[in-house]
């Protein structure tokens, strides 16, 4: 029933996805390539400590070397070699499983934060090398290609990028649930719940992790080549730190434990930085805010939060729950509203532009427009309302969350999601 | 023989500040297991305090006050954040530090700017400490290296000689045993964390009117402490220092040296072939000199994960 | 009631005007505005928002005023491709860009595949600051132009007037950043050897923006007793190898190409004085009209890119000048021809575009660091003093024959 219902929404879900981008323009095909893009690449991260436990620090490498194989390849068909266009990602993937088998057997001979340290420096090893390796990476201009026709594509349309990302991410996301339905996926998840146990079962703890490790890189190879097949261009920059940490931050506020988790935090922040990004020069000092509360309250992630309230809907009485979860939400974004209103002021009157209007007001105190309003930055006025906010938004909350906390005991459902409205205040 | 000297003293300086960075995170990660990933950002945050306050109050106000702040800071993120996501696993720890390093390099863009600041050493400290070879050695150079030398013997002692250290070293062997004998156990974790904090934060503000203060330089310089902490052994005070001066050393050094794997391959008559490779063949050790301390780090890591000094895996 | 009414008819009003609105002129600036290099993002913004102020004040370009929109390339290639496509959703006509070579490297490369892909909508690119030999090179594209100098055109400033004034000794040193831009300068400085008789008694590529402590650097250095040391190094690398330089007390003499960067002069104190850079453009090399101007518009004298920049927009509104599409459709390949046949007149000499490789012929100014200076950097007493200004034919170099030019018009 419930199985039946879930195919039902999936398909739902894919024909939207199908359907609804040739209407859009140029820049949300776009947006919407590299949320799919991002969604693979936190799916296949995810493999490794959603399902194995495994926190890697270092996963732009694979990243990487996905992109610049499929670019490699793409060059190749340039010069004529007859290949077909839409089947590029299996360079990637070939490249991405043959760098994850290597790295992964070294890796994973150690655990916890020592596994973490490994991986970053593999990554730091190719972020620091490439520049310098020409022939394979192109120094620091990288290198650049060209999406030849295949058959009677063309694939000169962001469009028809599009189309055959989409089918790539649908295909490998289909691969990695089915992965984790197999006996060797369940027993990753042993080896992450109980590593020792697996052992006496009987089963080689360190191949096995190999296998995980080089599966979840084969799978972030692929999503690099979709990027370099979108963008056609691929320099050493892949390998940044950056890179390797968007992916954790997207993961985890998306939530691990849950199989579309990361999905949903990949999107989110992907989707955000198409928004938000062109707006405000603080985006990601917003990025690491809402990380860190979702982190502080809700550690199992949006993913997390989202599948507690549908595995426990039949034995909530959502009517009593609405008007907490109503007021909560008022609460969150009261404090995100303040928040963005201290950061904004801040970033004005300690911006380069401000000085500049000091000087013209001999150093002076001058007002400053924000949200259309003109602010006196000695004014009274101008503290207390993000005080206000952030006074009001904080009593809303704790209130709020004193009834969901009645209320989710009163059923007597274990561990409620740990004040979920706090996260809901930091994902504004 | 001139350059191999002056290399050595650079070295050593050098290799003495990367201690003064890297003491704090081993002494936390040695007490509680936490990897702070926020501890480089603790060192920014140093300079930057030192900076607002000594422009107003003088170098040596900034000097002291920068690592009371971020010793608090330290201090507070260790009794408010950290125990929230305790109970999830060390991941989550390192996780929550990840976020925190963030958040506060963000936050110095946002008040300082993303230019370098002008952050000076006192007209009183820039002179010659003395003549080499026709050059002049900075003092404040050694001062960083004295600094260091000093910080190293105070917590030296602080832990084997004193009350409190022993306190310190039960807490960290047998957390529950030292408890039942009474001692808060809590608030030597506290204490021990706002000290790491302030130890990154003082060596902030000294190096930071050295090198310049920009809101990189958390970021340049994480990595290498990782990659410091790592090799000496995670935990071990002795094995951070000597790693320290291993790497000070060793990137003095590798400036000079134009080896390379062809010119390696060269003394057994395989030059020619190596260079014909062309790739990682030719490259010389100067130009990548940035790069070996990972492939150090990572074979330490694989090879003898414990470092150079560590006890425990 | 009233109210509506009212609603009604000034929208109509405003929809009726808008029909008879012709197309605007839009320009995209893709720049680093987060990240790492923002401080220097936000100057070429600044320029050319400021370039195009003019063009409005001058009535804007097909009846219409010019358009500016800023987009965040968070200082990688990545996102600047993807903020390319945004702009070209939103109808850009030309972009700018000029923080990275590595950023303009892929946006000439995103602006060919485009212009191939969708004749009759083609988009151009001035590129402000991306000084890697390959834009013009291999790279060269009719609808990239290059409006500012390489590393020859630097480095040969440099060396003829440091000779001329007595300051560049027989032994060079080279030390630079391990990419495009530093080997290209690297590969300068031995070129211009022969010319200005100086041997090069070391060369040195390091990391880019990696390294915390030059003093090892410095020794070696030392140990080739150089009297000048040419290096491209930008930001910290050059801070950082200043400071250790004057830390060490030796007596050379710095050639630089970005020493002028904010924040350089106050950090690096007393050691820079004396020493030399030569870039674009230099308030002190004028008679001051257009610093004062930029100054009333921007509320600071133009500095490190943006004077250069400001004039690039410049040149394109004196093409423009030429053309008149009587309010209808835009076409970019006629900006771009106009734009090839322009020679703009800056404060410093002529700017005028090659039509080879579309790199731009320019005036190089030379100046030096002193004490008391008319136009103080950074707020300190230090700034430029004027040493020489190099005319374009003068500094130019023959065109690389790996360009090879598609050109619309063959």
């Amino acid at each position: 029933m419930t199985n039946m219902r879930n195919l039902i929404l999936g398909a739902v879900f894919l024909v939207l996805l199908i359907a609804v981008p040739p209407l859009l323009d140029l820049a949300w095909q776009n947006a919407l390539v590299n949320i799919l893009i991002a969604s693979l690449f936190a799916l296949a991260f995810n493999l490794l400590i959603g399902q194995a436990g495994l926190l890697s620090f270092g996963h732009a490498a694979y990243f990487g070397i996905g992109a610049f194989a499929a670019l490699h390849l793409m060059i190749a068909v340039e010069n004529g070699l007859p290949f077909p266009t839409p089947l590029l990602p299996l360079a990637g993937a070939a490249a991405g499983l043959t760098v994850g088998l290597i790295a992964g057997y070294f890796a994973t001979m150690r655990s916890g934060v020592y596994f973490a340290l490994v991986t970053l420096a593999i990554a730091e090893l190719f972020h620091s090398l490439a520049p310098r390796l020409e022939g394979m990476f192109g120094g620091e201009a990288g290198i650049a290609s060209m999406r030849m026709p295949w058959a009677s594509f063309t694939f000169g349309s962001m469009l028809s990028v599009y189309y055959l990302v989409l089918a790539w991410v649908v295909i490998c996301g289909l691969g990695l649930w089915a992965y984790t339905r197999t006996p060797f996926g369940r027993l990753t998840l042993a080896l992450r719940d109980n590593e020792q146990r697996v052992r006496f079962l009987g089963y080689n703890a360190h191949a096995s992790k190999v296998i995980v490790f080089a599966i979840s890189a084969m799978v972030t190879g692929i999503a690099g080549s979709l990027l370099a097949i979108s963008n056609e261009t691929a320099n050493y920059s892949l390998f940044a730190s950056a890179v390797s940490s968007q992916v954790v931050l997207q993961t985890f506020v998306g939530g691990a434990t849950v199989f579309l988790g990361p999905v949903l935090g990949a999107a989110a922040f992907a989707l955000f930085s198409f928004l938000v990004s062109d707006l405000t020069r603080s985006w990601v000092l917003y990025q690491g805010l809402i990380f860190v509360l979702v982190m502080l309250y809700a550690p199992s992630g949006i993913g997390g939060v989202v599948e507690h309230h549908i595995r426990n809907r039949k034995n909530l009485d959502w009517s009593r729950l609405a008007g907490p979860y109503l007021l909560a939400l008022a609460g969150g974004l009261l404090i995100a509203a303040g928040v963005v209103f201290l950061t904004e002021s801040a970033s004005i009157l300690f911006g380069e532009e401000y000085a500049m209007a000091r000087q013209g007001a001999n150093g002076g105190l001058p007002a400053y427009e924000l949200f259309g309003l003109i602010w006196k930055p000695l004014s009274f006025v101008t503290w207390t309302v993000p005080a206000a906010l952030l006074a009001g938004g904080g009593v809303v909350l704790m209130r709020a969350r004193r009834e969901i906390g009645a209320i989710w005991d009163s059923k007597g459902h274990g561990a409620r999601p740990a004040a979920k409205s706090a996260s809901m205040g930091g994902a504004a | 023989m001139e350059f191999a000297i002056i290399s050595a003293l650079n070295g050593v300086t050098y290799g003495l500040l990367l201690f003064m960075v890297s003491a704090g995170l081993t002494l936390i990660f040695g007490m509680m297991g936490v990897l702070n990933f926020a501890h480089a950002s603790f060192y920014m945050l140093g300079a930057y305090v030192a900076y607002a306050v000594s422009s107003i109050f003088g170098f040596w106000t900034g000097v002291i006050v920068a690592p009371i702040v971020t010793g608090l800071i330290g201090m507070a993120v260790e009794r408010f954040l950290l125990p929230k996501v305790h109970k999830h696993g060390h991941a989550h720890e390192l996780l929550l530090t990840f976020g925190l390093a963030l958040i506060i390099e963000e936050l110095v863009k946002l008040f300082f700017g993303d230019f370098p600041v002008n952050y000076q050493m006192p007209a009183s400290l820039r002179f010659s400490a003395f003549h080499i070879f026709g050059a002049d050695y900075p003092f404040y150079r050694l001062f960083i290296g004295g600094v260091a030398v000093v910080m190293f013997t105070a917590l030296w002692l602080l832990l084997t000689r004193t009350r409190t250290g022993i306190v310190v070293r039960a807490a960290e062997r047998l957390p529950a045993m030292a408890e039942a004998l009474g001692h808060n156990i809590p608030m030597v974790f506290m204490f021990v964390f706002g000290t790491g904090a302030a130890l990154a934060g003082l060596a902030g503000a000294v190096a930071g009117a050295f090198y310049p203060t920009n809101p990189n330089m958390g970021l340049e310089l994480g990595v290498i402490v990782f990659v410091v902490v790592v090799v000496g052994g995670l935990g071990s005070l002795k094995g951070s220092l000597l790693a320290s001066l291993l790497i000070g050393l060793f990137s003095s050094f590798a400036v000079g040296l134009d080896w390379s794997l062809a010119k390696l391959l060269g003394l057994v008559g395989l030059g020619e072939w190596a260079r014909s490779i062309g790739g990682l063949m030719t490259l010389e050790l100067s130009s990548v000199s940035a790069t070996i301390p990972f492939a150090l780090m990572l074979i330490v890591l694989l090879v003898r994960p414990a470092g150079l000094m560590g006890e425990r895996n | 009631m009233k109210r509506f009414a009212m609603i009604a008819a000034t929208s109509a009003a405003a929809l009726s005007a808008s029909a008879l609105h012709a197309e605007p002129l839009k320009i995209g600036i893709i720049e680093s505005l987060s990240g790492a290099q923002t401080s220097t993002g936000r100057l070429y913004a600044n320029a050319v928002a400021y370039g195009v102020a003019q063009i409005n004040a001058a009535g804007g370009f097909n009846g219409e005023p010019v358009e500016v929109i800023e987009y965040d390339n968070a200082g990688g290639a990545p996102d600047a491709a993807n903020k390319f496509r945004q702009a070209v959703a939103d109808g850009v006509d030309i972009i700018f860009q000029g923080a990275s070579s590595a950023i303009a490297g892929q946006l000439t490369e995103d602006v060919r595949k485009h212009n191939l892909r969708n004749p009759g909508k083609e988009v151009m690119f001035i590129n402000l600051g991306g000084e890697a030999m390959e834009l013009t090179g291999e790279k060269c594209q009719f609808y990239h132009f290059r409006f500012t100098t390489t590393a020859p055109m630097r480095v040969n400033a440099l060396v003829g007037a440091m000779k001329k004034s007595g300051d560049l000794g027989e032994k060079a040193y080279s030390i630079n950043q391990n990419y495009s831009w530093g080997q290209d300068m690297q590969a300068a400085v031995q070129t211009a050897a022969a010319n200005g008789g100086y041997e090069i008694v070391g060369e040195v590529l390091h990391d880019v923006n990696k390294i915390q402590d030059f003093a090892p650097f410095v020794a070696r250095l030392k140990s080739a007793e150089p009297d000048t040391v040419f290096t491209g190094n930008w930001s910290n690398d050059l801070l950082l190898l200043m400071k250790a330089t004057g830390d060490a007390g030796l007596n050379v003499k710095f050639a630089t190409a970005y020493l002028d960067q904010p924040g350089n002069i106050a950090n690096a104190g007393a050691t820079s004085l004396g020493h030399y850079i030569a870039n674009n453009y230099e308030n002190a090399a004028t008679d001051g009209a257009f610093a004062e101007d930029y100054k009333k518009a921007t509320g600071h004298y133009p500095i490190f890119v943006e004077g250069h920049s400001a004039f690039a927009v410049g040149a394109l509104q004196q093409a423009l000048g030429t053309l008149d599409f009587k309010g209808g459709d835009i076409n970019v390949t006629s900006i771009a021809q106009a734009l090839e046949n322009t020679t703009y007149e800056t404060p410093v000499g002529p700017v005028s575009v090659r039509k080879e490789d579309h790199q731009t012929i320019r005036p190089v100014v030379v100046s030096k660091v002193v004490k008391n200076a008319k136009y103080p950097a950074d707020g300190t007493d230090m700034g430029f003093e004027t040493v020489e200004v190099i005319p374009g034919e003068q500094a130019i170099y023959p065109v690389q024959d790996s360009c090879k030019m598609q050109r619309p018009d063959s």
